[in-house]
């Protein structure tokens, strides 16, 4: 990983970009399918208690 | 007698442009009413920064009160911050919480940020520069220029023009792309809306959550998320009433006032009258084109998996981009005239959330992964 990180900071800047755009897409689908998920864990949570507003 | 007149000998051309680009800029805040509260600040620190001399900015070696502002507020990032709180405070996530699926057109529709960054590149810009023209495309203030203060202050005048000016255009921006991409039937789907209570303790527990997990992701988001998320938290908790009101209209109004002249006041004629200026305008117009296509395109790709009676209307994956609630007025807009009857707003407005939320995490990713390659 770290070779592959070295000769990336060697690339040309277009080839860097579309890394940082690969990586920040799927950072960005990787992060809100986590608030995904853990809207839909506080559904299903909140439907077992009989507390709930 | 010669200091008299010396404003008159100190002003050149230059400055006579940008005196126009200032009246411009307020023309369109007074006549048009595009994001006047912004536009209006930012064509008359426009203005003021590029008088005779430019003692607003500094004269004899004082700071000027301009510049006192722009080290206060721009350069150390306390305005953005400020705006997020705000920002967080005046945002419902209720429709989100009602469809999470919308969720995903948040993260979608963020693509103009990136195939603008490598557009920028095939024309010339370093990474840093890229990055921080492409981030017009998070459409939203705030973040473009937090991340252009980060990456290429030079160019913060410009960019900060160009993400509030298209932020104004979207409704003129947005249509003629979703027509493009789509067909007239697709632009007709229904969808139904189950109108549901969200328990507080989930609108609590979310700005926590999400503050948390960006965190961790990508910790160099941190003041970003966790400003909007501060902002957001003070308005679910119901306890600080006043401190939301107070966030929502004082605080946003006061820092949109100071963030406004304050970035009019980076336009100055040197640094803005070039053609590097009218490249990264024209750059932003892409960023916000593949934002849109982004959403829509991705909503289809969804449709493709989705049955027929769960199909969703794609108009609503352009509302992934973060221009809130301007973009998902403009879909319920285009879908009523589609269709007389078509309520697709609260959908829309639950990918609009997202994509304030999409927006400040992409401008997290782009500051962690660009130094990781320039350094």
């Amino acid at each position: 990983m770290n070779i592959d990180i070295q000769s990336l900071r060697e690339a040309g800047a277009t080839i860097q970009a579309a890394f940082v755009s690969l990586g920040g897409l799927i950072g960005v689908f990787s992060t809100l399918a986590v608030f995904y998920l853990i809207i839909r864990a506080s559904e299903a949570f909140g439907r077992r208690s009989p507390k709930n507003e | 007698m010669q200091d008299v007149f010396i404003g008159f000998s100190a002003v050149g051309w230059r400055e006579l442009v940008m005196f126009a680009v200032g009246g411009a800029l307020i023309w369109l805040a007074v006549r048009k009413e595009y994001e006047p509260m912004l536009l209006l600040p930012i064509g008359f620190g426009a203005i003021l920064v590029n008088l005779p001399l430019s003692v607003v900015w500094e004269h004899e070696g004082a700071a000027g009160f301009l510049k006192v502002l722009y080290d206060g507020g721009i350069a150390n990032e306390l305005f953005p911050i400020l705006i997020f709180i705000a920002v967080g405070a005046m945002i419902d996530f209720g429709p989100l919480f009602k469809n999470p699926a919308m969720i995903f057109f948040g993260a979608a529709a963020q693509l103009g940020i990136f195939a603008t960054m490598i557009i920028a590149t095939l024309l010339g810009f370093d990474l840093k520069a890229a990055a921080a023209v492409g981030i017009i495309g998070a459409a939203d203030g705030p973040t473009a220029i937090y991340v252009a203060n980060k990456f290429a202050r030079d160019y913060l005048g410009p960019i900060s023009v160009a993400a509030y000016s298209y932020m104004a255009l979207v409704p003129l921006i947005q249509p003629p792309v979703i027509r493009m991409l789509t067909t007239k039937r697709e632009r007709t789907i229904r969808m139904s809306y189950h109108e549901a209570g969200v328990p507080r303790w989930l609108k609590i527990l979310f700005p926590i959550s999400v503050t948390l997990v960006a965190g961790f992701v990508a910790p160099i988001s941190a003041p970003l998320v966790g400003s909007l998320m501060f902002g957001n938290l003070i308005r679910e908790s119901g306890v600080l009433e006043r401190l939301s009101q107070t966030a929502q209209n004082e605080l946003a109004y006061l820092v949109t006032l100071l963030l406004g002249i304050t970035i009019g006041s980076s336009m100055r004629a040197d640094k803005f009258l070039n053609v590097t200026t009218l490249m990264i305008l024209g750059m932003g117009l892409v960023a916000f084109v593949f934002d849109t296509a982004g959403g829509v395109l991705f909503a289809k790709l969804v449709n493709l998996f989705l049955p027929h009676d769960k199909k969703i209307n794609p108009m609503i994956g352009a509302c992934g981009i973060s221009a809130f609630p301007m973009s998902a007025r403009v879909i319920q807009k285009m879908a009523a005239e589609e269709e007389r009857g078509n309520i697709i707003l609260m959908h829309a407005i639950g990918a609009n959330v997202s994509g304030q939320l999409g927006s400040i995490i992409a401008g997290g990713m782009v500051l962690a992964l660009v130094p990781l390659l320039a350094g």
